[in-house]
């Protein structure tokens, strides 16, 4: 008898604590059945199709040929080209979207009259889409109806009419102006929630020790936001790293290969030549750059923030 | 019993429902209008009035992406029914086996001998076979400002010289340039009056001729010596080459029928068109063609054909090219011409003898989507030489 109920309770302790134990699993399932087929099951059949020679008009002619793919984009000049277009434009791309949105969130954390307007405003660029941003520059830009260069004549900075989109030394940097003005008010908007956590008193406090506005702004600010920093300059980072839509509106990766990034030569590759094994091969490669760059930045960002 | 009537009442009345739905059959259509005005759901309308049993879905597929849409699309298994096709994507079609032969079709309809001569020849399959009915044409001149010219004491020119001349007379940079060269996409059309007309082929050793790559030298100086091109060309696309023309900036451009519409508006008789200048002994222009296909893949054949034949048909045709800006593929159609100014329709007219079309290869598809515009940028920019470019485009035709 008291046996029996003992075991019963036991049981009961058991299912207890298994389904408390697997109550998270249960939770995430959903998350990640979604994520596992929509997410990995292309991943994985990227790698595979990576290994293939795929042209996608020619489905018969398709064959395993191994590592051949990677081979050959090892020896690709476009390949090399792409992946130092690439490094610029998250390089400058990112620190100068960080320092504009910093910038303009220590102007928007000041009383000043209609700022609630300001801050509104301030979101438009980040809420156009892409496609409308890259249109507008692209007229923004051009030499001949263009209003930039106008502007420019004007007040005679040049003399003639500058081709931004037409210059091979010029292109990526034209674009990466426009996405800097694009991207900066994520930043601004981030950064200006960060600075609104830092509690006032501290500020006071070093005053009172006669801090000046400088040390306050050092010691003060830039480690109360030194956590939003890290996150949102991570996440910058992929989503330039991964944006292809507006270069390829404004040039479409030309002139020449001025403006090809590493995810725009595997579009064109894949989707304009449908050169599916190849154009894989290159969305591999960059995968796994890009992943190791993560996980760097993680191990090395993150400790020094909880530091 | 009475459930049992019923029930048999009900389920025959499901089945004929059923029946019924299987028989109003969709086609799927593609199509391409660049111009805002769009009077396909009037088509649409008047088609699905005089043919109950079919409705058509017809989706307007941005240009800049159609092919890689419609590629893909096949491939995925989503394909259209019926689609707009130009020549240069027909090899590569029938490679996927994604066409529909409609020879037997075009020989029983009655519309197939209002279709201008030579039309269907022309739009042949790389296998002889016919898979496009043709829609509409254009051919590609030079449309010219006749107010500059007439101020510079110049006439239109005739030839490659004529055309370099008038060019630097008619520049005063940086506030004009006497030709809008197309650099970025689309362009290789422009390129061939210049390089195909001296002897330049899309077929193996056809580009790396001494006279090819001299013809190509010729016009990268234009841009870089003579300097009579606006410095965007590179990046210069169709919506470009035309703002520039229309805002004065330059004095020469070439494109077809299609915009001088747009182009009158703006300048009114500012603007006039003459045949592409005669280059070395040759002339060449690109004749751009349209045409209408139906998909292997696709399960309403029969109503898909009545769709694309009822497009290709006198007034229909009409209707269609008045929206398109282009010209229409009928005899009854073209005698009775009201959509263009007489000038345009005479330069176009003019350019037929030496219009051509690009070789059915699938390596010309890569060099219109890509290839030329890459080494064209290149080579404008000084990062290859012309001779470099031409070597290039040649590894595509190697084979």
């Amino acid at each position: 008898m008291s046996r029996s109920n003992h075991s019963t309770v036991e049981r009961r302790t058991l299912f207890r604590w298994h389904s408390e134990r697997l109550l998270p699993y249960w939770l995430l399932a959903p998350a990640v059945v979604v994520t596992l087929v929509i997410v990995f099951m292309p991943m994985v059949q990227a790698v595979f199709t990576s290994f293939y020679d795929l042209i996608l008009f020619r489905p018969n002619a398709s064959k395993f040929v191994g590592f051949g793919n990677y081979v050959k984009l090892f020896n690709d000049p476009v390949f090399w080209t792409a992946l130092w277009n690439t490094v610029i434009w998250i390089g400058l791309t990112v620190p100068l979207q960080m320092g504009l949105g910093l910038v303009a969130a220590l102007l928007l954390n000041r009383e000043f009259p209609w700022r609630g307007l300001a801050r509104a405003l301030i979101i438009i660029p980040w809420a156009l889409p892409s496609v409308v941003i890259a249109l507008m520059w692209r007229w923004i830009y051009d030499p001949n109806t263009g209003v930039l260069n106008d502007i420019l004549i004007y007040l005679s900075i040049v003399q003639s009419a500058v081709p931004w989109l037409a210059d091979p030394n010029v292109a990526i940097y034209a674009i990466i102006a426009t996405l800097t003005w694009q991207g900066f008010p994520f930043f601004a908007v981030m950064i200006l929630a960060g600075l609104q956590g830092i509690p006032r008193s501290q500020y006071e406090a070093a005053s009172i020790d006669g801090a000046s506005t400088w040390r306050q702004f050092v010691h003060i600010t830039l480690p109360g936001i030194a956590p939003v920093l890290a996150t949102a300059g991570l996440l910058r980072v992929i989503w330039v790293a991964n944006s292809m839509d507006v270069i390829f509106v404004m040039t479409g990766g030309g002139p020449g290969y001025a403006t090809h990034t590493l995810p725009l030569y595997a579009f064109i590759k894949a989707r304009q030549n449908l050169d599916f094994g190849y154009g894989t091969a290159i969305a591999v490669t960059f995968t796994i750059l890009l992943g190791a760059f993560v996980v760097l930045y993680l191990s090395r960002t993150m400790r020094e923030v909880e530091r | 019993m009475k459930f049992l009537k019923t029930l048999a009442l009900s389920a025959a009345l499901a089945a004929s429902a059923a029946f019924g739905q299987a028989k109003a059959e969709t086609v799927r259509f593609w199509y391409h209008f660049d111009n805002p005005a769009n009077p396909m759901s009037d088509l649409v309308k008047k088609f699905e009035t005089a043919n109950p049993g079919i409705k058509i879905e017809a989706e307007n597929v941005p240009w800049n992406s159609y092919y890689d849409n419609l590629y893909t699309a096949l491939v995925g298994g989503n394909a259209p029914d019926a689609a707009m096709v130009k020549l240069f994507a027909q090899p590569r079609l029938a490679e996927m086996g994604a066409l529909e032969p409609i020879g037997k079709q075009l020989d029983a309809w009655k519309g197939k001998a209002d279709l201008l001569d030579n039309l269907l020849d022309l739009n042949k399959g790389p296998d002889g076979k016919q898979y496009y009915l043709p829609i509409q044409y254009v051919v590609l001149y030079l449309y010219y400002r006749t107010d500059l010219f007439q101020a510079a004491g110049l006439q239109p020119p005739k030839t490659c010289e004529d055309f370099r001349n008038a060019a630097i007379k008619l520049t005063n940079a940086p506030q004009t340039y006497g030709f809008g060269l197309r650099g970025g996409k689309g362009g290789w059309d422009q390129w061939g009056a210049f390089v195909l007309s001296q002897g330049a082929e899309l077929k193996p050793g056809g580009l790396t001729k001494p006279e090819a790559i001299a013809a190509n030298q010729w016009l990268v100086d234009l841009f870089q010596k003579d300097k009579v091109i606006p410095p965007s060309a590179p990046n210069d696309g169709f919506q470009e080459i035309v703002a520039a023309f229309k805002s004065g900036k330059t004095a020469m451009t070439i494109h077809h029928i299609g915009s001088s519409k747009d182009l009158v508006a703006a300048l009114g008789d500012k603007v006039s068109a003459v045949p592409v200048p005669k280059c070395g002994n040759g002339q060449w222009t690109s004749y751009g063609d349209e045409s209408l296909a139906i998909f292997s893949s696709s399960s309403v054949k029969d109503a898909a054909w009545k769709w694309i034949s009822f497009l290709a048909e006198g007034k229909n045709n009409v209707a269609f090219n008045g929206a398109t800006g282009q010209l229409t593929v009928t005899k009854s159609g073209s005698a009775d011409w009201k959509l263009h100014e007489r000038r345009f329709v005479e330069a176009t007219v003019q350019s037929l003898p030496f219009a051509r079309v690009l070789p059915q290869n699938s390596a010309v598809s890569e060099f219109v989507n890509t290839a030329w515009q890459t080494n064209m940028q290149r080579a404008l920019t000084g990062q290859i030489t012309p001779k470099q470019m031409m070597e290039q485009l040649q590894t595509l035709f190697a084979q």
